[in-house]
Order: structure tokens, then sequence, then C-alpha cells
């Protein structure tokens, strides 16, 4: 049991939701990269969450289920081919002309996005009111 | 003397409700924090901790202090919500977030009902009324 209620899974859940926004920024940010570190087109990035049982916060068997927060699995790479564009110009076109564009959908990154900065929003609207219960707790008495 | 505050029906109701309404906090807490978790299933209070508090007050009765506090809340998956998403999972971010606005006023008025409880027994000492 915590002082303030809840606030360990409000935590992950934060921490998992702004480290989805960072690889959305990334994403963004590389919508044009076609020539990465390894010479190839930037390929869009998935971050994919797990649930993670808190055995610490006075889940127990007396206690009915475990409650469980949420963390990052992992961050894969999105396997689908890029779009094909005709650009003999580009330095990094091949022979025929053709160009290999990083296979990141603004529109697709954008929905994501606002995805996940609501998700975020809820979980802080989680942890003010925890706090106001903590303060209410602490009240008793008075 | 002061036991018989303390085993007081009410009293010891209130500080049940009132571990059962952090409880659901927890549980609200954790659904929000997996709303986008596949498979996963919400959790709440489970529902024996109601049927066993209607079953005390059933037929008028008034339940002795012990009795009550002999009542444990504890967690358990909500069966009664399907889940509508093609990824499994059964919350609802507007019902957690309109449960949680409801589960902070009832704790606000427990935590009232516990102080006023507990100002009754200073002001039957002391012979003042507290301010």
């Amino acid at each position: 049991m915590e002082l303030i209620t809840g606030i360990s899974a409000s935590s992950g859940a934060l921490n998992a939701q702004r480290t989805r926004l960072d690889f959305i920024a990334q994403n963004i940010a590389n919508a044009n990269t076609t020539r990465g570190p390894d010479g190839r087109p930037f390929q869009r990035q998935i971050v994919t969450f797990e649930s993670q049982l808190l055995n610490a916060s006075g889940a127990g068997p007396g206690n009915g289920s475990a409650l469980s927060t949420v963390r990052v699995a992992e961050v894969s790479n999105d396997p689908t081919p890029g779009q094909r564009v005709y650009d003999p110009g580009h330095p990094d076109a091949d022979e025929k002309g053709m160009l290999t564009m990083p296979n990141v959908n603004i529109a697709h990154e954008m929905v994501d996005l606002i995805t996940a900065s609501r998700a975020y929003e809820a979980n802080l609207s989680v942890v003010k009111n925890s706090r106001q219960m903590a303060l209410k707790t602490l009240e008793i008495g008075r | 003397m002061i036991e018989l505050v303390a085993n007081n029906a009410n009293y010891q109701l209130a500080r049940r409700m009132l571990d059962a309404s952090v409880l659901r906090h927890e549980a609200i807490a954790s659904n929000i924090a997996n709303a986008e978790t596949p498979g996963y299933r919400r959790l709440d209070v489970a529902p024996d901790f109601q049927t066993a508090l209607r079953a005390q007050f059933a037929n008028g009765a008034r339940p002795e202090g012990s009795e009550v506090a002999a009542l444990r809340p504890r967690l358990a998956e909500d069966a009664s919500v399907r889940s509508v998403r093609p990824d499994g999972n059964s919350v609802e971010i507007e019902t957690e977030l309109l449960a949680m606005g409801r589960n902070r006023v009832e704790h606000e008025y427990l935590t009232d009902l516990v102080s006023s409880n507990i100002r009754q027994l200073r002001m039957a000492i002391s012979g003042r009324v507290a301010t």
C-alpha cells in the first residue's frame, strides 16, 4: 500500500506514453530521411506496450486480483516497404532513378500523437485525483 | 469508552467503505494505465463486498461493529463488461474517468464521516465544541 494510492500504476503509464510520444516525434522528424546510418531509408518504429504486475502495492492473495501498470515491451521496426518515387536527380536514387522513401505516414503518426497525448492527460488526471484523495485522507481527525 | 466509538457500526462501516474506495481508486488507476494494453481486463472491487454488506442490512437489521469489521473488500476482474474492441481490452476511458470522479466524492464524504465521528468523541471528552 502506498500513501498516494495508484501512483505507481499511473507513473508507469505516464512513462510508457511519453516514450511513445518520443518515438512518434522521431518518426515524423525522419519522414523524409532516405539515408540512415546503415545507408538505407529510415524505417518507422512502433512502440508496443505490455502490462506489468505490481506485486509491491498491496496486491496479494488476500486482496484478490493483482493491479498492473504498463511498460514498453519493445520497440520494433515497421516492416512495410516504403513508397518508391521517381527522382533521378536525388543522390540516393538507384540506377533506374527510383528512390525508396521511408514508410512513415504523417497522417498515421498524427493520429497516434493525439491518442498518446490524450492517454497521457487521462493518466495525469488520475495522478491529480490520487493526490487530492491522499490529502483528504490526511485530514481525517482534524 | 473509546472502544465504544471505535466499535460503533457506523464508524466501522465508514472505515470499510473508505478501504473499498481507496481500493477502487487503485483499480481505476490501473485500468486507465492499461487503457491501451491488448487483452487487459478491467479491475474493480469484487461484487461480493457489496452483496455481503447488503446481506448484513437485510430485513432492517443493524449489524454489530465487529460484523462489519470482518468484511474485506478485494479486487477482481470485472466480469460484467464485455470487450467491444478488437484487441480484447475491456477498458472504456470515459467510464473510468466518471467512476474516478464519483469515487472521489464518495471518498471525500467518507473521510468527513470518520472525522465527524472522531470530532464527536473529542467534544464529549473536552466538553468544548472543536473549531
